[in-house]
């Protein structure tokens, strides 16, 4: 089944002010929300040649957009990213209308062995390089642009050549492709690597931000876990108060991926980020 | 009985023509029956949803004992219901705010330790469900005993019908005429007054409700595996409601199993039996979860016995 690429043009706007991470098990919680504007979906949840679930098409019947986020590209693989995971990349942003698709900067398999978590990438000039034939081949079968996103890292490779701003504006100007910026991650690489989370938001990219993720994470042992499954902490927050002082308005989505709270603390935690960013309420 | 017509007539009154008035008859019966049975069975359209409670809808479902499970796990997500080692009830805390009088009557049941296959047994749940029965009833979206037995009353009269039948048969028999016309006649009789006979419980008004209802709550199906601590008490309540205890199981597991809850998984399909499996915990849809006016758990889902 192939749509031609000019039936793809029902696209949505650009991402918007705040939204959530759209999931299955939260979709009642989702629907309720009066002001949201957008979502992003897990691309690899989504059935190429299904109909899309109903909740999710009532989003997009409301104007919503939905943005799907791949996991499992391995746009860092050091052997070619695989043709039929982009197709199906492309294929669902046909299905929802997405202005734009997001993936990360990251490896998820190596040598055929799935490693089933977003790996982080040695900072080397040849990475660099099979990053960016990866994403180009990838940018030729895709109907939308795409932004790509820097994972965290709990250690830094032992030859990493490039600072982690350097790394990631050269692969955004080779590709063309725009940033996913990842406030926690940014917290996280701060805390557990050492350094000032400002300093690295200062050298960051952001003129080529398409939009932002927030998510919460917990302490443990010395180390900032970026969970996704625990509230936003406080220091995250600031950050985006932060991001949104340097750069105007990008759109930020709340990452969470279980241990869902209760309704109100969750819609607390979307205001929370709407006051931070000065963006109007969704709840 | 004066024989005036042509010698040999079974009653006087020749085959052709009792064959022809008896089912004229049965067809003057069976269309007014419909149309009786069609203006009882309509119900009043519900136009807001949002009006019917957890409760109500369970008990439009699956009866009685699916309203209970439901309000249990309302209970249970707002930490006023426990369980003990020994498998019985007990209350978690003081019961929330804008509880109903189910809610308050399991709540009082937990208090005295039931088991909670005992609950729809239990005095004051049973008057619970009763209070929900009829309110249901008053909202036209399930049958008074009135109304079932007023929807029964054609297919009596073909009953009746047929007897009537069976006696000519005999008698054409002894008179050795021909009968086999007649045979076919009564047999369509017996089939329009069973088909008829059937009298569901719950109205049309209420099939539209629960099929709008399942459709506007695909995420609190157990398929989703949906949030329950986002949803709430009442989203947790509603889930069991519309797709039966397996709801339950995925909320709670340690509750459901530790209080012999039965799983039970509601396809949702519409006015069949949609409960599956009535195993597990060994209480099945007897007792005081009569599902109005004689009919049992018929109908509407529950377990199908």
């Amino acid at each position: 089944m192939t749509t031609p690429r000019s039936a793809a043009v029902r696209t949505g706007c650009v991402p918007a002010g705040v939204g959530i991470g759209w999931r299955p098990e939260i979709a009642g919680f989702v629907a309720d929300l009066p002001g949201l504007r957008f979502v992003e979906v897990v691309a690899e949840t989504l059935a190429p040649h299904a109909p899309l679930p109903d909740a999710l098409a009532e989003l997009t019947a409301r104007g919503v957009t939905v943005v799907p986020h791949g996991v499992k590209l391995s746009l860092g693989g050091a052997e070619p990213v695989d043709p039929a995971r982009v197709a199906h990349l492309a294929r669902v942003a046909e299905l929802v209308g997405a202005p734009l698709v997001s993936e990360h900067i990251a490896f998820v398999r190596a040598g055929g062995v799935e490693a089933g978590h977003l790996l982080p990438l040695p900072r080397t000039r040849e990475a660099v390089a099979a990053v960016v034939a990866n994403v180009r081949r990838a940018q030729a079968e895709l109907p939308v642009p795409l932004a790509l996103e820097p994972i965290a890292a709990l250690f830094d490779w032992p030859d990493d050549e490039l600072t982690e701003a350097d790394f990631i504006t050269e692969i955004l100007d080779a590709t063309g492709a725009t940033l996913l910026l990842d406030v926690a991650n940014v917290h996280a690489n701060a805390r557990n690597r050492g350094g000032d989370p400002l300093a690295l938001l200062d050298r960051l990219p952001l003129d080529r931000l398409a939009y932002a993720h927030v998510a919460g994470g917990v302490e443990q042992g010395g180390f900032y876990h970026d969970t996704h499954t625990d509230p936003v902490p406080p220091a995250v927050l600031d950050l985006v108060a932060e991001l949104c002082a340097r750069h105007p308005s990008p759109a930020l989505l709340l990452e969470r991926d279980g241990h869902w709270p209760p309704a109100p603390e969750l819609r607390a935690e979307l205001d929370a980020i709407a006051a931070a960013s000065g963006y109007p309420v969704v709840t | 009985m004066t024989v005036l017509a042509a010698p040999g007539d079974t009653w006087g009154i020749p085959s052709r023509t009792f064959l022809g008035i008896y089912l004229l008859a049965a067809l003057v019966v069976v269309i007014v029956s419909i149309a009786r049975r069609n203006a009882i069975l309509a119900g009043k359209r519900v136009t807001q949803h949002s009006q019917l409670g957890p409760q109500q809808v369970a008990f439009l479902n699956g009866g009685g004992q699916l309203a209970v499970w439901t309000a249990l796990s309302g209970l249970r997500s707002a930490g006023a219901i426990g369980v003990r080692p020994d498998r019985r009830l007990t209350t978690g805390g003081p019961l929330p705010a804008g509880v109903t009088p189910l809610d308050q009557a399991i709540h009082h049941a937990a208090s005295r330790n039931l088991f909670a296959r005992e609950l729809a047994r239990d005095e004051w749940v049973a008057r619970a469900l009763g209070d929900l029965r009829e309110g249901l009833q008053r909202q036209g979206l399930a049958l008074s005993p009135e109304q079932r037995a007023a929807a029964r009353r054609g297919p009596f009269l073909l009953f009746a019908l047929v007897m009537v039948g069976v006696f000519r048969l005999f008698a054409g028999l002894s008179n050795g005429r021909p009968v086999g016309f007649l045979v076919l006649g009564i047999i369509g009789v017996i089939v329009a007054a069973a088909l008829l006979a059937r009298v569901p419980w719950r109205t049309r008004a209420a099939n539209a409700a629960l099929r709008d209802l399942r459709r506007s709550n695909t995420h609190l199906a157990p398929a989703s595996s949906p949030a329950y601590a986002t949803y709430g008490a009442a989203g947790a309540a509603m889930g069991v409601a519309l797709f039966g205890t397996a709801s339950l199981w995925v909320l709670d597991p340690g509750f459901a199993e530790q209080a012999e809850i039965q799983r039970q998984a509601l396809s949702g399909t519409g006015t069949s039996s949609g409960g599956s499996s009535c195993g597990g915990g060994g209480s099945s849809c007897s007792g005081g979860s009569s599902c109005g006016g004689g009919g049992g758990c018929g109908g509407g889902g529950g377990c199908g016995g």
